[in-house]
């Protein structure tokens, strides 16, 4: 009977694997190296490429999905063998990239600002693998960035993307456009961190130079993941008059758009383009183009033009943008956006990366 | 800092909401505990209950088939624990844990199998709120109670009939005697193990429902481990409430208010300094520790909790 149970045990924990690592690419022939026949010119073995997903899920609607997007497209056009783990727990993060490094994989790719250490304890140990860190630098156990010659660090100008997304929420909130009409507006982030403030930054930013008369309030709801966290603080916030609520907290902050949603309020959405998590709510996203970050790494990782250190994605190499609009966006508000995308390109804008209202 | 932010209407509401699904887990737990078994599935109960919601919603566009199948779904979960625990007398913690692991895979597996890069549908069967409109327009209590979901009134009914049921009626009595005394029970014609089953597909139910709650009333999407930790925390409620129904309410209510409150206070100050937000997101727990120190003194779980039961003979 206890051999039935150890049965159980190990059929669970075959079954939580799978749930990490079921997209294992399959376009590369993993037999390709063994042995090439001598009359043949030998095929070149598949370069490997592994992405280790932040905790949330491939399908967050935001930050791992993106990854995830640019991880299929680059195996697609590029003939690269890929593969993803999932995070399950941040204690994860070690031993998913560990298992891509020991592989030799070509590229290890972590997503997020908050793998910075476990990517600097893995990239240490494995001088001979390349890694890339979306969001974060090699960070030290003292919590130093120290950049190493083997890892490229991703980082994007959010200030940027939610400067533009900024210009669209104050130009609607000072001319009373639809349901914007409390001339208030609001964010929220997931976690203090470096990304999710320099995002609410330019958005601040924005809103105090487009339309300095409107009220901002910003939150947090202390987590990347739960739903009914972001959307108690989203519920707060339009209790106190808030009608354009920007979130920037990954999975949290579905629960902030299902809060505007409910109360009949606008959304913006954030990292990839959220307008059909709930049509007519959202009225455009914040965009950081991750899927390009990996896509771009992965094509230098085959070209062979791997940077080490800082790799910056801004407006002007497409990195960061504001997405689709919904039909409430009037034609000044957009006029207003795409002018301020110019003068970004231009540098004559350059948005704060410090918040201005802070909680 | 305000009274508004410290205990407005806002925050009794936002307490309520938040309170509900550790609520319906900590009931789980009671049932499970007081039957004798330890039941630490009760997270993965809610993950399925969550997702296996979803999907009957998508499905179906019916919310009662949508709850149905959620909470079959948890009670298929603990089923399986029940086996392990009460058939085959294996450690509860270890099925527990095992169970939470799997439920964790599957639903993220099964996740981007069905839903894959899109994730699930925006226009989901909701479970609708109630609108009791005598009190609505009564100003504080309506906004506090006056548009409550569902589930959050069927959490109350359910925390007074299992109130009941355990220490008012005989089915009651027999199944906390198996929790205290298995032995004894079965000596005056108690069946212990059919007892134990039942308890803990019921705790498997309960616990799905809270799953139910979060994806269908709250969020109306599922995401990769939303359920966040709560079934765990529902047992901490349990523990906190001393094994009863109401008191596991009380706990659930005190941990509700500690997180809305992270929420509410955020931007307030004390003088002239401004309240941390890391700080406020410590509130729920340092508001628990606090109550098990201070107000509930020893609490006593059932005798045979956890304890494999083996009939006389074998």
């Amino acid at each position: 009977m206890k051999r039935v149970f150890a049965f159980l045990v190990l059929a669970a924990t075959v079954a939580a694997a799978c749930g990490g690592t079921n997209t294992a690419g399959t376009t590369g022939s993993p037999s390709a190296s063994a042995a090439p026949s001598a009359s043949a010119a030998p095929t070149p073995k598949p370069m490997q490429v592994g992405l280790v997903t932040d905790v949330g899920g491939l399908n967050d609607k935001s930050f791992n999905q993106a990854a995830n997007t640019g991880r299929l497209n680059a195996e697609k056009d590029f003939g690269l063998k890929t593969s993803v783990i999932e995070s399950k727990k941040q204690e994860d993060y070690v031993p998913n990239l560990t298992t891509f490094a020991q592989q030799n994989y070509d590229l290890v790719i972590a997503v997020g600002f908050l793998m910075q250490n476990a990517a600097w304890k893995v990239a240490k140990q494995f001088p001979n693998v390349k890694f890339a860190i979306i969001d974060g630098a090699p960070a030290n156990d003292a919590g130093n960035t120290e950049n190493l010659p083997n890892v490229a660090n991703l980082f994007f100008k959010e200030q940027e993307a939610g400067y533009l997304v900024g210009v669209i929420a104050a130009t609607m909130a000072k001319n009373k456009v639809g349901k914007a009409t409390h001339n208030t507006v609001c964010s929220m982030g997931g976690i203090p961190i470096p990304p999710v403030d320099r995002y609410m930054a330019g958005y601040q930013d924005a809103i105090k130079t487009i339309s300095p008369t409107t009220t901002i309030l910003i939150g947090y709801s202390n987590d990347f993941v739960d739903q009914q966290k972001g959307k108690e603080v989203g519920l707060n916030h339009i209790s106190k008059n808030c009608d354009i609520l920007f979130q920037v907290a990954g999975g949290s902050g579905l629960g902030y758009i299902a809060a505007a949603k409910e109360k009949g309020v606008y959304a913006i959405g954030v990292d990839v383009d959220q307008i059909d998590v709930a049509p007519g709510t959202v009225i455009t996203s914040a965009i950081k183009r991750v899927d390009k970050a990996v896509y771009d790494t992965s094509k230098a990782i085959k070209d062979g033009t791997f940077k080490a250190g800082d790799n910056s994605f801004n407006a002007t190499n497409d990195g960061v943008g504001y997405g689709k609009l919904d039909a409430v966006v009037p034609a000044d508000a957009k006029a207003a956006a795409d002018k301020a995308l110019a003068d970004i390109k231009s540098g004559t804008i350059k948005p704060k990366t410090d918040l201005t209202v802070k909680p | 800092m305000t009274w508004e932010q410290l205990i407005g209407a806002g925050v009794l509401a936002a307490m309520l909401r938040l309170a509900t699904p550790i609520a319906l887990a900590a009931l789980g737990g009671v049932i499970a505990e007081r039957s004798g078994v330890v039941n630490i599935a009760l997270e993965g109960c809610m993950l399925v209950g969550a997702f296996f919601g979803v999907v009957a919603a998508d499905r179906t566009h019916s919310v009662v088939l949508a709850l149905a199948v959620a909470m079959a779904a948890g009670a298929v979960l603990a089923g399986v624990h029940a086996v392990a625990a009460i058939h085959l007398r294996s450690d509860q913690i270890v099925s527990g844990m095992a169970l939470n692991i799997l439920a964790l895979g599957l639903t993220s597996f099964l996740d981007y199998q069905f839903y894959g890069n899109t994730g699930t549908p925006a226009d989901l069967a909701a479970v609708p709120d109630v609108e009791i409109a005598p009190l609505a327009a009564v100003p504080f209590i309506g906004d506090v109670i006056g548009h409550q979901n569902t589930i959050v009134w069927l959490t109350v009914v359910l925390v007074v009939l299992i109130q009941v049921f355990l220490f008012r009626t005989v089915p009651g009595l027999r199944l906390r005697a198996v929790g205290e005394h298995p032995r004894a029970a079965e000596t005056v014609g108690i069946g212990v193990r059919r007892t134990r089953y039942w308890a803990v597909l019921a705790s498997g139910l309960l616990a799905a429902l809270g799953g139910a709650y979060l994806s269908l009333s709250v969020a109306h999407s599922f995401t990769d481990g939303m359920t966040g930790g709560r079934g765990f925390i529902g047992l901490a409620a349990m523990i906190f409430g001393r094994w009863t129904p109401i008191g596991a309410l009380v706990a659930s209510l005190v941990f509700g208010y500690g997180t809305a409150l992270s929420f509410s206070l955020q931007g307030a100050s004390i003088g002239d300094v401004r309240v941390p937000v890391q700080l406020l997101s410590t509130l729920p727990y340092v508001l628990t520790i606090l109550a098990v120190a201070g107000f509930v003194g020893r609490s006593r779980p059932p005798a045979s909790d956890g304890i494999p039961y083996e009939t006389e003979g074998h």
